[in-house]
């Protein structure tokens, strides 16, 4: 009886052991994706003349939060750069955002009128500040 | 067969397992360790943004994307275009044209250069003003070839602590080319520099939608006329010997040997020499440095306005870790080849260590071939891992000045001149 019980553990262990070997040893997991996340781009058609060009350089957009200040942040900024400009910054302190826009006027002339400056500046602190920028 | 399917008759295997070892129990048992590990590993895309912590990856955050004349690149910004290039592409010492990283300031960027009405101008003060066509710059003008460092003065800008806004640039903005094309000095020489004159300011076909006068407008550099540096400028129609792919500045662009890339004007069509200070916006508020050793300074002091700042001129001497890069295990006892680049505005690198301990001690790398004191210089080292667990590696460049890597980071508000030495984990795991 004892020799029955110890050669059934024998085996048993033998086969935890195999099991484990298989348990970690993974293949063939797939996870369903999006065909075409990144498309490629077909050739352009050339001519042998003197004019050298590319295709038009794609605009992705931004998600910019919703919120009051979105639609002028997209209308006058954009004048510039995209607002990817926006949500690539890491998030920054409240004055610096109110710098930023600032300098967008003064160094750069955006000439943006001063309740939509103001209106911006309180968008951006509200939603990519450190306090509260979310992902 | 299903993903389903397939996890359904492997739970079938070990149910059979379960009931061949005598015991319900075990059967459950791995059971339930198979349907845990469904997913072997669980698939997350990167983050769409970092901070207020220092990024921590090599590269930037951002999303790939295929872009004219380009294999798929990191998107900083799309208009107008900023890319970065990825990590692996740095294996070599030269960088391929299609995956060199692009950086432009305004959105007005050229989809089109017909050669038939493009002429470089070289006007200004001088006696006698130039328009050359790129046969003439090609046939009049001896080709010259040079190997050289191009490197946004914000490269790694998101490693600084506080953040600074601006690009977000990992370490990808730079890119080592052979640059082919006429020495700026011949070209300056022919014209014929009136005395009296200071500087010379270069512009290209970028404009944007900005009012005359200001920054948003044009952009524009210069560089002093008594600047040593002019006589190894290079006005280049050759990148890796293939025409400037355009985001890179076709058909020519200026090539400044071991200086930012703010100087490197793309697309270069007015060469007009000044008899006072250039003092547009480019030039005078921005990229400018702290006027202090290594150009470090804090947010306080440069609030307090304590700080005189001066424009950006050389590359501090750098070195990157290459492979591994952190995305893979290594198995322990495995003698692999650690890989880099390392390179100076300064001169060339003459040499790169590698610490085990943190820094604590160094030992030598060796270095590939010399293509010239201001090209990449790619360094290698074989390296075996003698224990398992997490191992992190530092790397270090001199050059031929003295000059090395420094153990502190820098800080300044326009997130220049980033050089502290790079460091690597690597995860070592059990090979048997």
């Amino acid at each position: 009886m004892k020799k029955r019980v110890l050669a059934i553990f024998v085996v048993m262990c033998g086969m935890m052991v195999v099991a484990v070997v298989f348990a970690d040893l993974k293949k063939g997991y797939y996870r369903p994706a999006e065909l075409g996340s990144l498309r490629q781009t077909a050739p352009i058609e050339l001519s042998p003349d003197s004019n050298y060009q590319v295709s038009a350089y794609p605009v992705l957009g931004a998600d910019l939060v919703p919120g009051d200040g979105r639609q002028e942040v997209q209308t006058y900024c954009n004048t510039c750069h995209s607002p990817i400009y926006v949500t690539m910054q890491p998030p920054l302190p409240a004055a610096t955002w109110e710098a930023e826009v600032n300098k967008m006027n003064k160094a750069y002339g955006a000439a943006i009128p001063e309740d939509i400056t103001q209106k911006i500046i309180r968008y951006l602190q509200a939603h990519y500040a450190v306090e509260n920028r979310t992902p | 067969m299903s993903v389903a399917d397939r996890s359904f008759s492997r739970r079938g295997i070990f149910k059979t397992l379960g009931v061949m070892t005598g015991g319900i129990t075990l059967g459950r048992w791995l059971e339930s360790s198979a349907v845990a590990a469904q997913e072997p590993v669980q698939t997350k895309a990167m983050e769409t943004f970092t901070g207020p912590s220092a990024n921590p990856h090599w590269n930037s955050v951002g999303p790939y994307v295929a872009e004219p004349q380009k294999v798929p690149l990191i998107l900083l910004t799309d208009r107008p275009v900023q890319l970065e290039t990825p990590r692996h592409y740095f294996r070599t010492a030269f960088t391929p044209n299609e995956a060199f990283y692009v950086r432009w300031h305004l959105e007005g960027i050229p989809n089109a250069v017909d050669l038939k009405d493009w002429k470089l101008q070289i006007e200004g003060n001088v006696t006698n003003p130039l328009a050359l066509s790129l046969p003439e710059l090609m046939q009049k003008f001896k080709p010259v070839s040079l190997a050289a460092v191009n490197q946004c003065s914000g490269n790694s800008r998101s490693r600084l602590q506080p953040r600074v806004p601006g690009g977000q640039w990992g370490n990808g903005a730079m890119g080592n080319a052979m640059w082919t094309g006429v020495r700026l000095r011949e070209l300056l020489d022919v014209a014929g520099v009136k005395s009296g004159s200071l500087q010379v300011q270069f512009q290209g076909l970028e404009t944007g939608q900005g009012p005359k006068g200001f920054g948003s407008n044009l952009f524009l550099k210069s560089l002093d006329l008594a600047n040593p540096v002019l006589d190894e400028c290079i006005v280049a129609y050759l990148t890796n010997g293939e025409p400037l792919p355009m985001l890179n500045g076709f058909p020519v662009r200026l090539v400044v040997p071991g200086y930012f890339a703010t100087y490197w004007t793309k697309s270069l069509t007015w060469i007009r020499v000044l008899n006072s200070p250039d003092e547009n916006f480019w030039m005078k508020t921005a990229y400018r440095i702290p006027d202090t050793p290594r150009g470090n300074t804090n947010p306080e002091d440069m609030k307090a306005g304590k700080v005189k700042t001066v424009p950006i001129e050389r590359l501090p001497v750098r070195s990157f870790f290459i492979w591994p890069d952190g995305t893979s295990k290594i198995p322990v006892g495995m003698n692999i080849r650690l890989q880099g680049i390392a390179f100076s505005g300064f001169g060339r690198v003459n040499r790169v260590e590698v610490s085990e301990d943190g820094g604590k001690t160094w030992l030598p790398a060796e270095l590939g071939e010399d293509h010239g004191p201001y090209s990449f210089r790619t360094w290698g080292m074989s390296w075996t891992a003698k224990s398992q667990g997490r191992h992190t590696l530092a790397v270090r460049a001199t050059d031929e000045k003295g000059s090395v890597q420094p153990y502190e980071p820098v800080w300044n508000a326009g997130g220049y001149l980033w050089n502290m030495i790079e460091r690597q984990e690597i995860v070592v795991g059990k090979a048997s």
